[in-house]
């Protein structure tokens, strides 16, 4: 596999007084599915647009299979861009807005050949017929990923590709994108400002604010172990605590309890990451709290959400999230609203954030 | 209650309007039209007679006069074409303006549009008095160019049908931009973005998106210019020579100078019909094909 399909360099770019790129370099493999995931104002959809050449780099390379793209007009790149909004042509029918980018190269024949392959590949040849207008939002994101497509880009890029879907047809889609993707093995890079989105897409993504990558990595590894305190709670749900050295343990003033770490520290004084499905939640009946690693306290709110319930239990100064599954089917298996719990976690689910 | 009447009536007031400042006056144009001429005021007798019993006392003959006389059909003509060259140049000047300002910037955009706007807020005639300051033969031009030594001896420049042209094109092209701008406006930039992603360079572009999906400005933009140049007097009077004679000076002409208003209005009637019925029609079939293809 090509560790370098993609090589952006040194990408820089202001609007104005605006630094919206600082310095980005990012290596992307062949056939790839590749997140770049921010929030709105970071950067990332500059970064794409510039990939797709619709806005030039103040400084910096982009190099594509070994040859520089950077100066190259849109329409002489091997690549292509599926927009948010989907950019279809309202003037010309499915059919003809699949065949606009093959029409000049194609003979008649061969353009049907290739639409109808397209269309079969993405189930939308009852459509071809159809104007624009007369598609629902899934339909026409079908119709613009397959007017890429049909091009046989070396790279497709993608904005919010399932933005603007509903929330059930995300999922769908979602999983039919990957399956398509690993199918037709063409390197994918996307944006999104949906974590989730992020994750269940990604080979690897990038986590990018005002204008930086701040981490670069597998959905596991970011989410696991995330270097950065804006990372940590910005995927997922985070409990983040300042801890300090204390003797031979780690002490946190929030909790008032002591942490037991099983690596040493560089800082005396650190933040913490303890993700809320990491922690045991147990009758205060069952045990008795332990010296480290665990605490009692009371559960202030808690959402049923089918599979799991959140819990947020109060200790002290602190109020901390716990995902606890629903493992018994019984339905008074959960605790109520004021009962005192304890919960508990590994030394190895504490991950330190050195950031 | 009152409030839905008043509803009602203010939907109709534009039909109103038009019953009262077209239907009635083409309609009294129409009945001088097919009336006799004779000296006298006013210069042609009425279609009721009463003298002896009633008798209507109308005429086609008018008609046949000005549908005789190449005099006539050759000055209609002429002012078609001239409406047809000067939309065509005002469409050339006006798409890239009006294109460039629907796609600047909200500060820029609204500068020039004042800008296309300005000429409005002084008078035409005026306007088009300075245009043959400009281009007599003592004018400012022919002194630019005489000093540069480009030419030895002043072009003439006025009293032609250029000067005619020019003169139209530079009165009307606010008329063409502006219903332009309205449809660039709303135009998706993005279509443009994704048409070259997808391998057609600026051209091609131009060609199989912005031109296509522009239509319905082109349409209501050259309509706007087509339709008040065919009728068109005070321009080619300022501007032009006798070497070309059009619509709207014959039909003046008509009126005041030969005090033919059953010919003049024949002409006039002929010249509506002949320039109004084709346009409707085009409208009608345009309009369903619009919906047709969603535009």
């Amino acid at each position: 596999m090509d560790k370098n399909f993609l090589v952006i360099e040194n990408i820089s770019k202001s609007f104005g007084d605006n630094k919206v790129l600082e310095n980005i370099n990012l290596n992307i493999s062949k056939s790839e599915f590749f997140g770049l995931l921010g929030s709105s104002g970071s950067g990332k959809t500059t970064l794409l647009r510039i990939l797709g050449g619709f806005e030039k780099p103040d400084t910096g390379r982009v190099i594509l299979d070994g040859t520089d793209i950077t100066n190259l007009e849109p329409f002489d790149r091997p690549l292509n861009y599926m927009f948010q909004s989907y950019a279809l042509f309202p003037h010309l029918n499915v059919f003809n807005n699949l065949a606009f980018g093959i029409k000049e190269n194609f003979t008649q024949k061969e353009i049907e050949i290739n639409v109808r392959n397209i269309a079969e590949l993405l189930s939308i040849e009852d459509l071809l017929n159809r104007r624009i207008k007369q598609l629902s939002g899934g339909e026409q994101q079908r119709v613009a990923l397959g007017r890429c497509l049909i091009k046989k880009p070396k790279l497709l890029l993608l904005d919010e590709p399932l933005a603007a879907l509903d929330k059930k047809l995300r999922s769908k889609t979602q999983l039919e994108l990957t399956t398509l993707q690993k199918k037709l093995k063409i390197t994918f890079v996307f944006v999104t400002h949906d974590q989730e989105e992020a994750m269940s897409l990604s080979d690897r993504m990038a986590i990018m604010k005002n204008g930086l990558i701040l981490e670069c990595s597998s959905p596991e590894e970011i989410y696991e172990n995330p270097k950065s305190l804006y990372t940590a709670n910005f995927i997922g749900i985070a409990n983040i605590i300042e801890i300090y050295k204390k003797d031979e343990n780690f002490y946190s003033d929030d909790l008032g309890i002591n942490f037991k770490l099983n690596k040493e520290l560089k800082n005396t004084k650190t933040n913490i990451l303890l993700r809320p499905e990491k922690i045991k939640i147990q009758s205060i009946n069952n045990l008795k709290t332990s010296s480290f690693n665990s605490f009692s306290g009371e559960i202030l709110e808690k959402s049923y959400l089918g599979s799991f319930t959140r819990y947020e239990i109060k200790i002290k100064n602190m109020i901390i999230s716990v995902l606890d599954q629903n493992f018994n089917s019984s339905s008074n298996y959960n605790f109520p609203k004021g009962e005192k719990v304890i919960c508990s976690w590994e030394s190895e689910s504490i991950k330190v954030l050195e950031d | 209650m009152k409030n839905k009447l008043f509803e009602k009536y203010f939907v109709f007031s534009p039909y109103f309007w038009l019953v009262l400042f077209f239907f009635i006056p083409l309609a009294i144009i129409f009945k001088i039209s097919i009336s006799v001429s004779e000296w006298g005021m006013p210069p042609y007798q009425d279609i009721f007679l009463f003298d002896n019993g009633f008798k209507i006392n109308t005429t086609f003959e008018n008609y046949v006069y000005i549908f005789s006389d190449y005099y006539y059909i050759g000055s209609f003509v002429n002012s078609l074409i001239l409406a047809l060259i000067s939309t065509f140049f005002c469409l050339l000047i006006g798409f890239p303006l009006a294109f460039y300002i629907a796609t600047s910037n909200i500060r820029l955009r609204n500068i020039l549009l004042v800008l296309v706007v300005i000429p409005f807020w002084s008078s035409f005639l005026l306007r088009v008095y300075a245009w043959k300051i400009i281009l007599q033969n003592n004018g400012i031009l022919n002194v630019i160019l005489l000093n540069l030594g480009i030419i030895s001896e002043p072009l003439q420049l006025l009293y032609n049908q250029y000067a005619v042209i020019m003169g139209i094109v530079y009165t009307y092209l606010p008329l063409m931009i502006l219903p332009l701008y309205g449809y660039l406006n709303k135009f998706d930039l993005n279509l443009i973005e994704a048409s070259k992603d997808l391998g057609l360079n600026r051209i091609k572009t131009f060609f199989k998106v912005i031109l296509p999906l522009s239509v319905p400005g082109i349409v209501a933009g050259s309509l706007l210019v087509f339709i008040p140049v065919v009728g068109e007097f005070i321009i080619p009077e300022m501007l032009g020579g006798s070497d070309r004679l059009y619509y709207g000076k014959i039909l003046w002409e008509e009126f005041f100078v030969n005090r033919n208003w059953p010919g003049a209005s024949a002409l006039a009637f002929s010249g509506i019909i002949i320039l109004v019925l084709p346009i409707v029609i085009f409208q009608l079939l345009y309009s369903r094909w619009s919906q047709k293809n969603e535009i």
